[in-house]
């Protein structure tokens, strides 16, 4: 298919969907929920299509271009590579799945369809725009729907979550917004200043900006991604966010929008301001490395069944964070030093992604179908599930399985290749980061514990433990099915991803290379001009 | 083509336990609670899998005549000074091993008459064989002994590449892996035959749980899981299997993840009970812990060596692509490794074949980490000292499991990979094996003295027992340890069985203390208990256990444990200030003599101490003692022949090249016996450990046995030291204070730093949004609309002020008319100018 086609059907199909929902009678839900689902479905099958019909050694798929505001640069401009690729999948099958679970939604049914069709819309723009503007567009596009999503069919605390995850949001798009101008204006107002390839490109060549200013426009960006990620110490809207939010839009928010933030690192910050990225790894590092024990720790602690899950978000997230930044360079000559290992983190990160998509929605949607059922979270009101529900709490136990990083399992690859590649970045924050591997198993054992095992159910309402039904045990079981798939055959993703991060990683190098020049050059001057 | 045949065998017995796991479970939960087909479908694929392993090791040994069989008759011959003894084989060695031995021996220790025409023919054949990655080829393991030592290795799929680093997997296949293929598969088969009479009583869709209660007091009834055990035991047996067939550290450690989360699932079998449950995730957890090191070793291991395969990389001409771990230490001819003397680092060997490999040198200290790390991985699996204590609480699985996976193989999955991982030890990481083996082999023992619980003492005599494996290794006694490994294996399933037949017998008792003159009840568990207690003892009959018919008088324990002492021994010798390694492990050998037939005695021997448990009590079926019978037999006499036997011969197959010569030892370092030194010796520590188990088992029935010495005035007496060893050291109490609390303390530090701190800014920012805004208001309105409005006012009361003047009379404005006219012309007159 031609690919301007798909890709513009792939976030546009969405959009016709949810127009289409007015037609429908209003008290039909049952209809509009098949429609909706019929809809996302699709969307997901031209994903795989796309995904069969893409060439990891061709590099980035790039669609015919459009014009759009051409008085400003700014164009229609979409593409598709190694990195974007198994996102876009992740996200129609997150949403169709998400969409699945939506059934337990009967409040102004039309309405929140339409939400969730448009946010679709808008996750699919974030990953195949390769115009920064568009992408800024599509970024802010799909806060709208979420916003309403979770403070119209949230739970008790449902406005106070809603606007903390918003303005979170926004403050990080905000900064976004002054990077952007700030590469608009470092390019020359040209025809290709939002241009994401052209930009990367003269960035690789050292000629988009002056070494100190990559580090403020890296500094801006990367704050806006990793409140999105989330990282420690931004994160705290994370819990609150999924806490409240209904179960298949806490099923969209950790398997689809947690990844535009480590999307937009790899995809904005580390091409367009290598020097920048460089200078700040140590720290980045850093920060990955407490997000995953923070995370973990505070997880421990909980008694909220999803905000334990939502703190295992943090955790694992904080993985993708350590995998991306382990680039080191050597300090005299701007060389990158065990590239291979760096290529290593990048694509383990970027499979930690993947596989958190798969993992944390399925956890998700687990803690959903018990709620739905009794209508608390509470860790110590639960226990003694798995002889009600026992089909239930068997895929229960394996996607948990799967967060805690079990070999065969997709959650293991991505955390255990990241962890091993650190070692050559920094033995110290590698050591830290494999002790999150205890408080892991630490604290899902523990849920689990309290939730499936034990004699009886301790909590309200144990009339409505109903064992798990056809629609519930599908959903559960594609993703363990899938995160077997990429646990024990891994290559399956990493043949994809593989070619299109080498390029970026050693395009990204390269332009290190010629901002050091610079900036020992000017150091050198500056020195001279002390000396005399 | 051999290589192959054995890949393929191993395969299918490493994978039928999978297979049938997925249709145990799915068939068993959509199936009849009452149908035993999930048992029989799991017996099935571990004994095909026997059947597999027994031929492939069959193929393997008459690839290369056997070879490793007639080793023992040179063993005199072969002195230490010279690492190049070529020596005649009897049987011609096979064309396979020749062409493979081609690729890397040294061409002077073969014999002359070998025909190099074998050479292309492998090489076609390892080219039909190579599909892309998957290139399985045969080569050498060391030119030490050429005609014996051949090492199978090759790639199953690529996991990933990047650059030059490539993760995959594979399989490696030595005498070891086939050794260990063969014992556990034959192990499972005699254990899973147990388990269908043992778990018999979950065939129903209502089963009663005795030991896990509802609030109201009740009994939990629940449907039957029968089905569930089985299938799990086929999983465990699938991750154990690979955990042995993996040609990478990297494999290896996925496999140990995989047995450790079955374990999990097998000890939480009983999933209503808390303290299943509890014990289930303290197994994982600790597990963890010592993960968390072999995660630090890998790390080294990967940024250093920047391979993880044990073995070479070959591509189809022979040439070697990617050096393996295995043969990138250097080492120098007498064994010790190279260090260069100015910096403290090591020359990674064959740098230049390993093209991703950034560095060249790995500094020495990192090599002790790197091993150190692996070892850590090991602790937790082998329950040593100071992980040692999930391994008791995990006695709350089903017998059959504590048989299998925590006792006979899962555990001894740690002491598999130390022997495996071997040749990149250092002697420091050595010595360390060999202190954590001996604490561990003391402590526990010492433990096991006063447990009354039958399967507790069985639990606790395994972590000894472990301790002694290490404890070899550790002295380099490389087969010592793998020899007592494969040995324990056998007697302490079979125990594990008896103490299960004892606890179904009497209906799920297991206080020994409530137990005694059993033996009248259940002749053949006591029986064939006694030949396990025997064999772990380590009892013989003095002066009768020379080769041949005085063999009938040592029982396997004796054989292997008699290695380790001796090995222990020799390394004392040698290193004096070590003499702990020896003399902790003699008195820990009379521990276990007391101990094991103290439990023999207590549980069978004597009158009965419970009437209601002895009439109640009763043998088990046939399913259950058939297994009992062949278990024992093995028990006893599978290292017939000790030391020149074939079972240790078959083990020592593939040993690392340089262990049999010993290390002497270079400036402040430590000597490695070798062969010779500890053949010196073995003699003398044979009798020592004799002597201590004979006390040892003199002492148990003088206390237990005779009925002349009353055993409560003694726990009295003592009841200090008595109520420390019942409290196990109060490992429990310490790990709980040290880790447990401060972990969930942190935990909730964290959860309320967000509340308080990072939420607190949020909301302190947001409040003083509001404030601003409020402000921002307040001088709208006071301000800005105060101005605005004064202005206003002013307009309109000044308006309003003049609106009396309207009123609409026209007298009234004529008057104001005239008066106006009255007044400008006064004006006009009064400022008129005159």
């Amino acid at each position: 298919m031609n690919p301007l086609f798909l890709l513009s059907i792939l976030i546009f199909l969405p959009l016709v969907g949810a127009a289409l929902l007015l037609i429908f009678d209003e008290r039909n839900a049952d209809a509009m929920r098949f429609w909706s689902l019929g809809v996302t479905l699709l969307t997901f099958i031209f994903s795989v299509v796309l995904w069969c019909q893409y060439n990891p050694a061709e590099g980035m798929l790039v669609a015919d271009v459009c014009e759009w505001i051409p008085s400003w640069n700014i164009y229609y401009r979409l593409g598709v590579d190694g990195i974007s690729l198994p996102l876009v999948v992740l996200t129609g099958l997150v949403s169709t799945l998400a969409m699945a679970a939506s059934w337990s939604i009967t409040k102004h049914v039309r309405g929140y369809l339409i939400l969730f069709l448009m946010l679709e819309s808008g996750m699919m723009g974030v990953f195949l725009s390769l115009d920064f503007f568009l992408f800024y567009v599509f970024w802010e596009v799909m806060l709208l729907p979420m916003y309403f999503l979770i403070g119209v069919w949230g739970g008790p605390r449902k406005e106070y979550a809603a606007i903390k995850f918003f303005l979170y949001t926004l403050a990080g798009s905000v900064l976004m917004l002054i990077a952007m101008l700030m590469f608009y204006f470092a390019s020359g107002s040209q025809a290709d200043s939002f241009n994401l390839l052209a930009l990367a490109q003269k960035a690789s060549q050292g000629g988009l900006m002056s070494p100190g200013t990559q580090i403020t426009a890296f500094l801006l960006l990367f704050i806006g991604f990793a409140i999105k990620l989330p990282a420690f110490p931004v994160h705290t809207w994370l819990p609150d966010a999924h806490v409240e939010a209904p179960t298949p839009i806490s099923m969209i928010l950790a398997g689809v929008l947690l990844k535009m933030g480590g999307y937009g690192i790899i995809r904005i910050a580390f091409p367009l301001c290598p020097y920048g990225a460089q200078y700040c790894a140590w720290g980045l590092v850093a920060i990955g490395v407490v997000s995953i024990i923070y995370g973990a720790f505070a997880a421990l602690a909980q008694t909220d069944f999803k905000r334990l899950v939502a703190y295992s978000s943090v955790s694992h997230m904080g993985y993708v964070l350590l995998g991306l930044a382990i680039w080191k360079i050597n300090e005299t000559t701007g060389e990158t030093m065990n590239s291979d290992y760096w290529q290593m983190g990048l694509n383990g990160a970027m499979f930690q992604m993947i596989a958190h998509g798969i993992s944390s929605t399925g956890m998700f949607f687990m803690v959903g179908v018990v709620y739905d059922r009794v209508h608390h979270r509470d860790l110590n009101k639960f226990g003694g599930l798995m002889g009600l529900m026992p089909l239930y709490s068997g895929l229960a136990a394996g996607l948990f399985f799967a967060g805690l990083g079990l070999p065969g399992l997709c959650g293991f690859i991505g955390e255990v290749f990241v962890v091993i590649s650190t070692w050559s970045f920094s033995p110290m924050l590698a050591v830290l980061s494999a002790a999150g591997v205890i408080l892991t198993a630490g604290y899902i054992l523990w849920a689990m514990q309290r939730v499936y095992l034990g004699a009886e159910y301790r909590g309200p309402h144990p009339e409505a433990l109903t064992p798990s039904n056809g629609r519930e045990n599908a959903v559960a079981a594609i993703l363990l099915g899938i995160a077997i798939v990429l646990g024990v055959y891994p290559a399956v993703l990493f043949d994809v991803m593989e070619p299109s991060i080498k390029a970026m990683a050693t395009a990204a190098a390269e332009g290190y290379r010629h901002s050091h020049a610079e900036a020992q050059a000017a150091a050198g001057q500056a020195q001279a001009a002390l000396n005399r | 083509m051999v290589g192959e045949t054995l890949r393929n065998l191993l395969l299918i017995a490493w994978l039928l336990p999978l297979c049938g796991f997925a249709v145990e479970i799915f068939g068993g939960f959509w199936g009849s609670r009452r149908s035993r087909v999930a048992a029989w479908l799991a017996v099935g694929c571990i004994a095909t899998g026997f059947v597999c392993s027994a031929s492939a090791l069959t193929i393997w040994g008459n690839a290369n005549g056997w070879s490793v069989l007639h080793h023992a008759e040179h063993h005199a011959d072969e002195t230490a000074a010279d690492g190049h003894v070529a020596h005649d084989s009897v049987t011609p060695p096979a064309p396979e091993t020749l062409a493979a031995a081609d690729a890397h021996a040294d061409a002077a220790a073969k014999p002359a008459a070998e025909p190099d025409a074998q050479k292309p023919q492998d090489s076609s054949a390892a080219a039909t064989t190579a599909h892309n990655d998957s290139a399985d080829h045969d080569h050498q393991h060391t030119a030490a002994s050429p005609a014996a030592r051949t090492v199978y290795s090759g790639t199953f799929y690529r996991l990933a590449t990047f650059g030059s680093l490539e993760l995959s997997l594979d399989y490696y296949i030595d005498s070891l892996t086939l050794v260990m293929f063969t014992m556990v598969t034959f192990i499972a088969t005699c254990i899973h035959l147990f388990a269908i009479g043992y778990m018999s009583e979950e065939l129903t869709e209502e089963y009663v749980d005795h030991h896990a209660h509802l609030r109201n007091g009740h009994h939990v009834h629940r449907p039957g899981r029968f089905y569930r055990f089985f299938a799990f035991l086929s999983l465990f047996c699938f991750s154990m299997l690979g955990l042995v067939l993996a040609g990478n550290i990297f494999q290896v450690f996925i496999f140990w993840e995989l047995v450790g989360i079955c374990s999990f699932l097998l000890i939480g079998f009983y999933t209503e009970r808390k303290s299943a449950s509890t014990a289930a995730n303290k197994a994982f957890i600790m597990n963890r812990v010592g993960d968390f090191g072999f995660l630090i070793g890998l790390m080294v291991v990967w940024t250093y060596f920047g391979t993880f395969k044990f073995a070479d990389t070959v591509d189809v001409d022979g040439h070697v692509v990617q050096a393996g771990l295995f043969h990138m230490l250097p080492r120098a001819a007498d064994g010790n490794v190279i260090i260069n003397p100015e910096n403290g680092e090591v020359q990674i060997g064959a740098a230049a074949a390993n093209p991703g490999n950034t560095h060249k040198t790995i500094p020495y200290y990192l090599l002790v980490v790197a091993g150190l790390g692996v070892f850590a991985g090991c602790i937790g699996k082998s329950a040593q000292f100071p992980l040692q204590t999930w391994l008791p609480d995990a006695m709350e699985g089903p017998t059959p499991v504590s048989a299998l996976v925590h006792s006979a193989t899962m555990v001894a999955a740690g002491v598999y990979l130390t022997g495996r991982f071997y040749p990149m030890f250092v002697q420091e990481v050595l010595l360390t094996i060999a202190y954590i083996g001996c604490i561990t082999a003391f402590v526990a023992a010492t433990i096991a003295i006063v447990a009354t619980d039958i399967k507790k003492v069985l639990a606790y005599s395994t972590i000894s027992q472990l301790g002694y494996m290490m404890l070899g290794l550790g002295v380099f006694g490389w087969g010592a340890g793998l020899f007592h490994l494969v040995t324990h294996a056998f007697f302490k399933s079979l125990m594990f069985l008896c103490s299960g037949s004892v606890i179904y017998g009497c209906h799920h008792e297991q206080e020994m203390p409530k137990m005694g003159g059993l033996w009248r009840k259940m002749p053949i568990t006591a029986f064939t208990m006694l030949v396990g207690v025997m064999a772990i003892a380590g009892l013989a009959v003095p002066g009768l256990v020379g080769p041949g018919f005085g063999q009938l008088f040592a029982f396997s324990g004796f054989h292997s444990k008699d290695a380790v002492v001796a090995t222990a021994l020799a390394y004392v010798q040698a290193n004096p200030a070590h003499f702990l390694l020896f003399i902790l492990p003699l008195i820990t050998a009379g521990i276990t003599a007391f101990y094991m037939f103290r439990l023999w005695f207590y549980t069978f021997a004597g009158t009965p101490r419970d009437h209601h448990v002895y009439d109640h009590c009763h043998e088990s079926p046939l399913i259950m003692t058939g297994p009992l019978l062949v278990l024992s037999v093995l028990a006893a006499y599978c290292a017939w022949g000790g030391e020149q036997g074939s079972l240790y011969l078959l083990i020592t197959g593939d040993q690392p090249a340089y262990v049999s010569h010993g290390i002497p030892a270079v400036a402040g370092a430590l000597t490695m016996p070798g062969h010779d030194a500890v053949h010196a010796v073995h003699h003398q520590a044979g009798t020592y450990a004799l002597i201590a188990a004979f006390s040892g088992t003199f002492l148990a029935w003088l206390l237990y046995g005779s009925g002349k010495v009353d055993v409560a005035e003694i726990k009295r007496q003592l009841g200090g030291v008595h109520g420390f060893l019942a409290n196990k050291w109060h490992f429990d109490e310490l790990y709980d204070a040290l880790f447990m609390r401060p972990t969930h303390v942190v935990g909730r530090f964290c959860a309320s730093i967000d509340r308080l701190i990072f939420d607190a800014i949020l909301h302190g920012s947001a409040a003083a949004t509001v404030l601003v805004a409020k402000w921002d208001r307040a001088f709208d309105e006071k301000v800005v609309d105060g101005l605005v409005n004064l202005l206003g006012n002013a307009t309109w009361s000044a308006g309003n002020s003049l609106k009396v003047l309207q009123t609409g009379r026209l007298r009234q404005y004529v008057m104001f008319i005239v008066a106006g006219v009255v007044a400008l012309f006064g004006v006009l007159l009064a400022t008129f100018p005159r």
